[in-house]
């Protein structure tokens, strides 16, 4: 590149994006005010023994490395969620009389580790649900 | 000089201390984060929505995956806007092209203490980019991803990364070249 380029490029990074509307950091501190589920427990049992299947295969004279130092050279490098369905449920009472929305959404999360110094990757799937109760009003 | 010159040191997972909040962390990347989003989406308000439920996202689940954040924030966001456009379509189909998030007038960019006209003539180019060049232009610069990470978030190869980068560029010089001399 040419130094009329560099110095655009200088430029552009000068320029600073506007932030989100303050509601939306509002909104964040309630959804993660939310319980949250143990997403890890989940993850953690299935990488350790795909990580051990991984040791076993590439060196099968050998016993496997310990699953810790294993994991330590993998590197995430993609978190996806596929959503395959998404369904209106309806109406629905809740506890407190308020009427609400519920709609439930089917994900594929995808996972994938890669080990930079090897090339050995590790993709992990689940399915997840979703559903999400919308509280309504009528006019 | 090449393109593919040493990338700036980005942010580790290791490096974040335990105790940083999401505000911390919202309040550094939430302005980035949207711009991104604003381009896979149709408007500013879905671009909103976009990154909250990616943050929100990122923040329960993967937070503790370890490598870099700020790659992973970025592909949440955009498989948030994907996962967004696809309830949308089904919606309505004529409404499936999300590009409409920078068509729309907010600004894109907070207002300097001067030279507010460079601005506008940054953003109206920036706009009237093709949008495969201007999603590298935006990753790269604001995203301050490299040319390998933007390549595996949009599924090209590094070059062609950086040859879009490379044109975008290109593209917005001649573009405010020609601005300037219409005053």
């Amino acid at each position: 590149m040419d130094n009329e380029l560099h110095e655009l490029e200088a430029e552009l990074k000068r320029l600073r994006p506007v932030a989100p509307a303050p509601a939306v950091a509002a909104d964040i501190g309630v959804a993660l005010a939310a319980p949250r589920r143990r997403f890890w427990a989940w993850t953690a049992l299935p990488l350790a023994a795909g990580l051990a299947g991984v040791a076993l295969l590439r060196s099968p004279s050998t016993p496997p490395a310990p699953v810790p130092a294993a994991a330590a050279a993998y590197k995430p490098v993609s978190a996806e969620n596929l959503l395959y369905s998404q369904r209106d449920e309806g109406l629905v009472t809740l506890a407190d009389g308020t009427t609400a929305r519920r709609y439930r959404s089917s994900y594929v999360d995808t996972i994938t580790w890669k080990n930079p110094r090897t090339q050995a990757s590790l993709r992990w799937s689940v399915p997840r649900t979703e559903e999400r109760v919308i509280p309504v009003s009528f006019q | 000089m090449t393109l593919f010159r040493k990338a700036p040191r980005t942010e580790r997972m290791e490096d974040i201390p335990d105790d940083e909040s999401w505000t911390d962390w919202f309040q550094r990347y939430g302005p980035k984060l949207l711009l991104c989003a604003r381009q896979w989406t149709r408007s500013l308000a879905d671009a909103e929505d976009v990154v909250q439920e990616a943050f929100v996202r990122f923040w329960r689940h993967q937070r503790g995956l370890g490598g870099e954040p700020q790659a992973l924030l970025f592909t949440s966001v955009r498989r948030a806007a994907i996962d967004l456009a696809r309830r949308n379509s089904r919606r309505s189909a004529r409404e499936e092209q999300a590009d409409g998030g920078l068509e729309s007038t907010e600004p894109l960019f907070e207002t300097p203490l001067e030279g507010d006209d460079r601005r506008e003539a940054i953003e109206t180019a920036l706009r009237r980019l093709p949008a495969e060049q201007r999603e590298v232009l935006v990753l790269k610069i604001w995203g301050e991803l490299t040319f390998e990470q933007i390549a595996a978030q949009l599924g090209i190869p590094p070059n062609t990364a950086a040859s879009r980068y490379r044109y975008a560029l290109g593209a917005l010089r001649e573009a405010l070249t020609a601005a300037d001399c219409h005053g």
